[in-house]
C-alpha cells in the first residue's frame, strides 16, 4: 500500500510545482521536515513574526557574514568565534576596532540574476536600523544604530563606522535579522506608512538565498526550491524542502519513525528515548550550549529581596532529581560544581548550586525566616511538558525547609505580559541568546531595568564590569572580567540557572551533516543524505 | 407556491431577528477578549531583543492604544464593512485566513455528518425495533463508547492502529498529502473540486485524508443521533396509527419506514442540528491532531497568543452558522412533516 502510494504521489509531486526542473527531484532529493511550530512571514524582521520563520530566513535569504561550524562526535555545532564571508567576500577591521570596510564579491547575483550592488547591502543594512522591525534592538547589541554608520566607498566596498570597538557588530552581521535584499524588487512596493516595504517581504522574497521559496501557506507549510545558482557555500544535496506544520508531537514522531518525514526538532521529550530505542530512525543530541533553563527570583519583590533568601533557594532544590523528571536526563547540568571562585570565564557553565538543607534551613534562620514562607511560582504552558515534573519537586523540595509553593501554570501570552512587567514572584523560562559571549549573557539577562533581566536585579559592579567587557580588545582583561561577573552571580543569585536541555533531532538514518545552529532551527543547507 | 413563500418569509424573519443576537456576541466577545489576562503587544514582541518600542509599535498597529469604546466602534464599523481586522499570528487578513480555513472544517464534518447519521439512523431504528435485545444493548455499548473516549484519544488510536500499524491510512497531516497536487481553488472543498476537474487520484487522495479523522468526529456524535432516533421511534412506534397500519396489514418495511420514521425524524434533525454546530466549532481536537487546517484550530492557536481579531471573528462565524444551520433545519421540518410549515 505504502509503496503504490508512494509512487503516486511522486508523479503527483512532479505536477504540483513548476514543470521542467520539478519533475527531476524524486522523493529522496526532498527532505520533509516536520514541526509543531508555525512559520507566518517570509520577513523574520517583521514584529509577531515566529522564531520558526527565523531558520527559514536562514535559507532563503542570505547575510554579509556566516558563523562557523565545529564537530561534535558524527555532527556539528555552531562556531561564533569563526566568522567568514557569505554575500560578502571578506572584510578588514581597523586595529582600533572602529570601521569595519566589507568587501562584496563582484559577481554575487540575486534570485532574479541581477547583480548585488553596493547600494542595495547600503538599503538592506538602513532597512535594519531603521524599519519599525525586530531589526535595530537586535542591531544595537553591535552599536549599529544609524543608516549613517553605513557608506558606500567604492563599487563594491561599504564601511562600517562604530562609536566603540564592539567585538559584537561583525557578530550581529551573521543573526537571521542580518538579511539582505534585492532593493530594486522591494523599493516599488514601499509605501509612505511602510517606507521599507515590510508588509510585502512579509509575503514575498527578494533575496539571493541558498533556497527559493515555491508556496508558502501560513501556518501550514512551506515548500522550497533550492537555488541553483547559489555560490556561496557549498551547493547543498537537497533539491527540495517541505516544511510542515503538524501540532500532535506523537503524530511527529509516527511520522519520523515511519520514513514519511525525515526530520524534526522538536519531538515530546519522553517520545525521544523511544525514538531512539525503537531504532528505525536516529536522534542526534546536542547540549543547547548556547542557553539554560532557569528559576528566577524578583529581587525587588520580598521575601526574594533578600540575598539570604535566595541563597537558601537554591541550597534546598532538589537538581539531580529535578533534572532526571524533567529532561530525562538528556541535557547538561548547570549545578553541582565544587570551585568556590570561577575557573574560567565560561558563560553558562556549572555553577556551585548543590542541594544542602542544612545549609538552606540555616539562611533562612538568618534571613529572618526559619519557619519559611510562602511564595508562588509560575511557568507558562508552552513550556509545561518539562516545568510540570520539575515545579512537583521543586515544591516538594522546598517545603522540606517550610518554603510553600503554589504551582502556577500560566498561558503563554499572560506569562509573558507578566513577566515583561516583572510582577511573577518566582518562577521559570529558558533564553537562549543567539550571540553565545559571556559579557553578552550577562548584559542581556543580568543587568539594567530592560525585559531580559528576568529577576530586576540591580548591581552597580555588574552594569560597570559588563559594560567595560563589552568593549574590552584585550582577551586576558576580558577573561578576568567574565569571572568577575560570574563570581558576581554566584554570590548574589538573583536567578539559578539549572540546566541546558538537550537539542534533540530526530531524522532518518540517511541523513548526516546535522548542525546545531545558534538559533536552534534547521540549516537545510548543509544536510545530506547518504 | 404558497408554501415557498411561506418559507421565504419564515427565513427572512429567522435572520431578521437574529440581528441583534450576533451583534451581542460581537460586544460581547470584544469585551471578553480584552479583560483576558496577558498583553498580545508583549506576546508578539518576544524575539530576543524586543524592548518597549517595539511593544508599543504593535499595540499601536492593533489600535490597542486608543481608548475601549473607540476600539469597539471601529471594530463594529470594520464589521459592518466586511473587514474582520487583521491576525498577527498569520500575519493575513482574518477573512482571507477564514475563506480558506472554513471548507476544510466544513468539509470535514460534513463527511463527519453524513458518516454518523448513515450510522446511527439505522443503528437508533434496530435498536427501537428490538429493544432489550442484544442488538438494542449492541448499540448502546457502542454509543457509550464513542462518547466515553475523548476525541484525542480516539484520534490517536485510530492513527496509531491504522496508519503506524496497519499502515492503510495516509499520513495523518492535513487535507492532502504534502507531496499531492492540491486541487484548484473553486469551491475550498477538496473533495468538490477534484470531483469538478475529473482529478480521480486526487479525489481518492484527499478523501483517504478524510476517513479518519471524520471517523473520530463521527463516533463521538453517534451517541445523541442514535439515542434521539432510538427513543423517538419507540414513541412512535407505539401510537395509535402505527398499530392501525398493522392492523390494515401493510408490509412491515413500509410501516417502519414510511410512516414511523418520517414522524420520528422531527427530533433527530433538531439534534442534528445542535450537533452539526457544536462539531464545527468543539472538533479542535481532532483538527489538531490530524494536522488539519480548519478555523477551530485557528482560533485556538490566536487565542492563546491573546490574538484578538480572528478569535473575535471565529465567534460571530460561529454564531452566524449557528443562525444559518437553525434556518436550515426549519425548512426541513417542514419538508419531513408539512403540519410544521403552517406554524
Amino acid at each position: 500500500m505504502t509503496a503504490t502510494r508512494r509512487s503516486i504521489l511522486q508523479a503527483a509531486a512532479g505536477l504540483a510545482v513548476l514543470p521542467g526542473a520539478a519533475l527531476s527531484q524524486t522523493r529522496a532529493e526532498t527532505l520533509r521536515y516536520v514541526t509543531g511550530n508555525t512559520i507566518n512571514t517570509l520577513d523574520c524582521t517583521v514584529l509577531g513574526s515566529t522564531r520558526e520563520s527565523f531558520g527559514l530566513c536562514m535559507n532563503i535569504h542570505d547575510r554579509l557574514f556566516k558563523f562557523g561550524r565545529k564537530p561534535v562526535g558524527d555532527h556539528f555545532t555552531f562556531d561564533a568565534t569563526e566568522i567568514t564571508g557569505e554575500l560578502a567576500a571578506g572584510h578588514e577591521t581597523t586595529p582600533d576596532g572602529m570601521k569595519i570596510t566589507i568587501r562584496l564579491r563582484p559577481d554575487a547575483t540575486w534570485h532574479d540574476g541581477t547583480k548585488v550592488t553596493a547600494e542595495d547591502i547600503k538599503w538592506s543594512l538602513d532597512r535594519i536600523v531603521s524599519a519599525k522591525s525586530l531589526g535595530p534592538s537586535q542591531f544595537q547589541l553591535g552599536s549599529m544604530t544609524s543608516a549613517d554608520q553605513f557608506k558606500i566607498t567604492g563599487d563594491h566596498t561599504i564601511e562600517i563606522t562604530l562609536p566603540a570597538p564592539d567585538k559584537l557588530a561583525l557578530a550581529n552581521l551573521c543573526v537571521p535579522y542580518a538579511q539582505m535584499f534585492n532593493s530594486k524588487l522591494v523599493k516599488p512596493h514601499v509605501t509612505a506608512e511602510d517606507p521599507w516595504g515590510l508588509e510585502w517581504t512579509k509575503l514575498n522574497t527578494a533575496g539571493s538565498g541558498a533556497y527559493i521559496v515555491e508556496s508558502f501557506k501560513p501556518n501550514e507549510s512551506v515548500i522550497l526550491r533550492r537555488n541553483d545558482n547559489w555560490k556561496f557555500g557549498k551547493l547543498p544535496q537537497f533539491k527540495r524542502i517541505i516544511i510542515q506544520t503538524v501540532p500532535e508531537p506523537s503524530t511527529r514522531a509516527n511520522l519520523i519513525e515511519k520514513g514519511d518525514a525525515d526530520l524534526c526538532i522538536d519531538l515530546a521529550a519522553s517520545d525521544v528515548p523511544t525514538v531512539a530505542k525503537n531504532g528505525k530512525a536516529k536522534v542526534v543530541s546536542m547540549p543547547q550550549t548556547n542557553g539554560f533553563t532557569m528559576l528566577a527570583m524578583n529581587t525587588k519583590m520580598a521575601p526574594f529581596d533578600n540575598v539570604k533568601v535566595r541563597q537558601a533557594v537554591a541550597a534546598a532544590l532538589p537538581y539531580e532529581d529535578m533534572f532526571q523528571a524533567a529532561l530525562f536526563g538528556r541535557g547538561n547540568k548547570l549545578f553541582g560544581a565544587d570551585w568556590t571562585a570561577a575557573p574560567n570565564g565560561t558563560f553558562p557553565q556549572a555553577m556551585p548550586f548543590k542541594t544542602d538543607i542544612a545549609k538552606a534551613k540555616q539562611l533562612l534562620t538568618e534571613a529572618g525566616f526559619p519557619e519559611g514562607f510562602k511564595t508562588t511560582f509560575a511557568f507558562s504552558a508552552g513550556q509545561a511538558a518539562t516545568a510540570e515534573p520539575m515545579a512537583a519537586l521543586l515544591k516538594e523540595g522546598l517545603g522540606k525547609v517550610g518554603i510553600q509553593v503554589d504551582i502556577q501554570k500560566k498561558a503563554d501570552a499572560e506569562f509573558q505580559t507578566m513577566e515583561a512587567n516583572k510582577t511573577l514572584t518566582f518562577f521559570a523560562d529558558q533564553p537562549t541568546a543567539w550571540l553565545p559571549f559571556t559579557d553578552y549573557f550577562f548584559r542581556l539577562y543580568f543587568t539594567r531595568d530592560q525585559r531580559w533581566n528576568f529577576s530586576g536585579w540591580a548591581n552597580k559592579d555588574m552594569e560597570d564590569i559588563s559594560v567595560k567587557a563589552r568593549f574590552e580588545l584585550d582577551p586576558a582583561k576580558y577573561e578576568q572580567q567574565s569571572k568577575q561577573m560570574i563570581d558576581l552571580y554566584t554570590a548574589n543569585v538573583p536567578l539559578i540557572t539549572i540546566w541546558q536541555p538537550n537539542h534533540d533531532a530526530a531524522m532518518a538514518k540517511n541523513i548526516e551533516g546535522y548542525t546545531y545552529q545558534f538559533y536552534r532551527l534547521v540549516d537545510f543547507r548543509l544536510l545530506e543524505r547518504t | 407556491m404558497h408554501t415557498l413563500a411561506n418559507i421565504v418569509r419564515r427565513v427572512g424573519q429567522r435572520f431578521l431577528s437574529s440581528i441583534p443576537a450576533l451583534l451581542g456576541v460581537v460586544v460581547v466577545t470584544f469585551v471578553l477578549m480584552r479583560v483576558m489576562p496577558g498583553d498580545p503587544a508583549v506576546f508578539f514582541a518576544s524575539g530576543p531583543n524586543a524592548g518597549p518600542q517595539e511593544v508599543a509599535e504593535i499595540r499601536h498597529q492593533m489600535g490597542l492604544d486608543r481608548p475601549l469604546p473607540v476600539q469597539l466602534a471601529l471594530y463594529l464599523k470594520d464589521v459592518a464593512t466586511g473587514n474582520l481586522g487583521h491576525s498577527l499570528s498569520t500575519g493575513q487578513q482574518v477573512s482571507k485566513d477564514m475563506a480558506q480555513r472554513l471548507p476544510a472544517s466544513l468539509e470535514l464534518t460534513f463527511t463527519a455528518l453524513f458518516l454518523a447519521l448513515s450510522l446511527a439512523i439505522p443503528l437508533g431504528m434496530a435498536a427501537a425495533i428490538n429493544p432489550g435485545s442484544p442488538i438494542d444493548h449492541f448499540v448502546r455499548m457502542l454509543c457509550t463508547l464513542g462518547v466515553c473516549v475523548p476525541t484525542f484519544v480516539s484520534g490517536l488510536i485510530l492513527i496509531y492502529v491504522f496508519y503506524y500499524l496497519a499502515g492503510w491510512a495516509p499520513d495523518p497531516t492535513a487535507r492532502i498529502d504534502i507531496f499531492a497536487a492540491t486541487p484548484p481553488e473553486i469551491t475550498g472543498f477538496y473533495l468538490i473540486d477534484f470531483a469538478m476537474t475529473r482529478q480521480w487520484d486526487g479525489f481518492q487522495a484527499a478523501l483517504a485524508q478524510l476517513i479518519l479523522p471524520a471517523s473520530t468526529m463521527a463516533l463521538f456524535v453517534l451517541a445523541p443521533l442514535a439515542r434521539m432516533t432510538r427513543a423517538s421511534m419507540l414513541a412512535v412506534l407505539g401510537s395509535d396509527f402505527i398499530r392501525t397500519a398493522h392492523s390494515m396489514g401493510l408490509p412491515r418495511a413500509r410501516i417502519i419506514v414510511a410512516y414511523a420514521l418520517r414522524n420520528a425524524l422531527l427530533p433527530v434533525l433538531t439534534i442534528t442540528g445542535i450537533v452539526f454546530s457544536t462539531m464545527l466549532g468543539a472538533n479542535v481536537l481532532v483538527e489538531k491532531v490530524f494536522s488539519w487546517p480548519g478555523v477551530a484550530s485557528y482560533a485556538l492557536d490566536a487565542l492563546l497568543s491573546a490574538d484578538y481579531a480572528p478569535v473575535q471573528a471565529f465567534v460571530l462565524l460561529m454564531a452566524s452558522i449557528f443562525v444559518g444551520v437553525n434556518v436550515v433545519i426549519d425548512i426541513l421540518y417542514g419538508i419531513a412533516d408539512p403540519r410544521v410549515s403552517v406554524e
